[in-house]
């Protein structure tokens, strides 16, 4: 098979070269082999500024203060950190935590591992186009709710959740709020404070930076209680244990001032871009667009091609790298749950492909996928005609 | 979401996928029998047609809404139709297609579709007699 268009960017990115050469000086001999815990000598002190360049950097990119940003391993393990870490802590005030059906797994699972442990979760339903909306979280909110977690930008359909409305009500209630912003950076502003956000997960790898970092801000004034689950060497003021990785650190804090500064203009690009793959592949009838029309972010288009079975969808559009609403040969269960929350049946879901693009795609990629698919999805109508 | 092409298929689903044969239908007539089975929301549908004289298939075509296996199963069979009489379609099972296309275990069941498809045609061709 020839290169396949990649087209995926929403499950991960490349690294951006400038941020690979980042992290291949700090990885040098030359470069900040030192621990950063070791203060006692230059090689520590090196690395250690290293950490608090990129700190800083990741800091200025959702507007925190410098100090409120902890390194951990990825999203999935700032989620873990944020949802044990809050419940745990604050166990003996109530047991109730909001959030909704369409949240990533890795928000979802440490939420039903709660719920083993004897929390009570309220899964809040989104709409038909898969939006949350402020007045559903206040309705939900008790007085043993600790805390709400939701994510910012929705890794299947790229819908984006009014946190800010959302965060004020949990500042009002005083609830605490954490929202998973893996898909945001780079994509959406991001204002912490003004948002009223008291931890959110952050990951490189989304962000044209490594793959195994990640951090989770949590909010310093007045202080967020927080239990580690990770314990040790007491490192990140003993909230997660670890020697820090310095080139992936590095690597993240450069991919995010990178994708901060251009933002804007990445936007502007990739919603032209996104609109014009829309456009060519809307004609062919019997497409819908999975999500919310407006609401949602630049560089993701879902969409459900009616009258094709899936796995023969994804087969004969081989030449993109594209994510599917469901595994190839899946049984029923397996059919995305987040486009089941928005009411597609298992069959729609199933015939539903996630394009999503990014900083390195181009318009003659744009061009080929829309001739791909408008060739392949008639060829399988044709053959399905009965 | 899951990572697109982690399916892997063999040489010969991928031909017939790609360049199906005797994809299609015969207009209805007097020497046109055809049947149909499964069911969108299982996943899978086999529709074939025949135009049939002497008590033989002298031609086949098919339509299908399936995976890539199912696809192919049905475009390998209709090569293998011509020339069947109402007891060779009676005969005939769906382990030959799984075994000539390699088809996996789980989607056994898809192919006892095409099986229920080829029997329909078999009692076609028996009225027509």
């Amino acid at each position: 098979m020839t290169q396949q268009i990649y087209l995926d960017y929403a499950a991960t990115t490349p690294v951006d070269p400038r941020v690979a050469e980042c992290m291949i000086e700090c990885l040098k001999p030359s470069g900040a082999h030192g621990n950063p815990s070791s203060a006692g000598h230059e090689y520590g002190r090196r690395a250690r500024q290293l950490v608090e360049k990129a700190r800083a950097q990741v800091a200025a990119a959702i507007r925190a203060p410098t100090n409120s940003i902890v390194w951990t391993s990825g999203a999935t393990e700032s989620d873990n950190l944020a949802i044990f870490g809050v419940m745990r802590f604050h166990a003996d005030r109530g047991r109730h935590v909001v959030s909704s059906r369409v949240e990533h797994k890795a928000v979802i699972d440490p939420l039903k591992q709660l719920e083993r442990e004897g929390f009570e979760v309220t899964w809040l339903k989104p709409d038909r186009h898969g939006v949350v909306h402020p007045d559903q979280v206040a309705q939900a909110l008790r007085s043993d709710t600790q805390l709400v977690s939701l994510m910012h930008v929705n890794n299947e359909t790229g819908v984006i959740c009014d946190v800010a409305s959302i965060g004020r009500i949990c500042r009002e209630r005083n609830v605490l709020f954490h929202v998973d912003a893996a898909q945001s950076v780079g994509k959406v502003a991001i204002d912490v404070e003004a948002m009223c956000i008291d931890l959110m997960s952050v990951t490189a790898h989304k962000a044209y930076g490594p793959k195994g970092i990640g951090a989770l801000y949590v909010r310093r004034t007045p202080a967020v209680g927080l239990r580690p689950i990770v314990f040790g060497g007491g490192q990140e003021s003993g909230i997660r244990s670890g020697t820090l990785a310095t080139h992936q650190i590095a690597g993240m804090g450069a991919a995010f001032q990178l994708a901060e500064a251009g933002r804007e203009a990445d936007v502007t690009r990739l919603r032209a871009m996104r609109d014009r793959l829309w456009a060519g592949i809307e004609p062919l009838g019997g497409v819908e667009l999975n999500g919310h029309p407006e609401q949602r972010v630049a560089n993701l288009l879902n969409v459900t091609f009616h009258d094709v079975e899936g796995e023969s969808l994804q087969f004969a559009l081989r030449g993109l790298a594209v994510s599917a609403g469901a595994a190839c040969s899946s049984a029923s269960e397996e059919a995305s749950y987040v486009l089941r929350a928005l009411g597609r049946s298992d069959q729609l879901a199933q015939s539903s492909l996630r394009l999503s693009i990014g900083r390195f795609t181009t318009d003659a990629e744009i061009d080929a996928a829309i001739e791909m698919i408008r060739h392949q999805v008639p060829r399988l109508r044709g053959i399905a005609r009965a | 979401m899951s990572s697109m092409a982690t399916a892997r298929y063999a040489a010969l689903v991928e031909e017939h996928f790609d360049r199906p044969h005797n994809a299609g239908h015969f207009e209805p007539g007097s020497d046109v029998i055809q049947a149909k089975s499964g069911e969108v929301e299982r996943g899978v549908v086999f529709q074939l047609s025949a135009r049939v004289g002497q008590g033989r298939v002298e031609a086949a075509r098919f339509e299908a809404y399936g995976c890539p296996h199912c696809i192919a199963a049905a475009s390998w069979l209709t090569d293998r139709l011509q020339g069947m009489r109402a007891e060779d379609l009676e005969r005939w099972n769906w382990r030959e297609a799984a075994q000539a296309l390699e088809v996996p275990t789980e989607k056994h069941g898809r192919l006892l579709a095409l099986e229920d498809a080829v029997r329909g045609l078999a009692e076609a061709l028996r009225k027509k007699d």
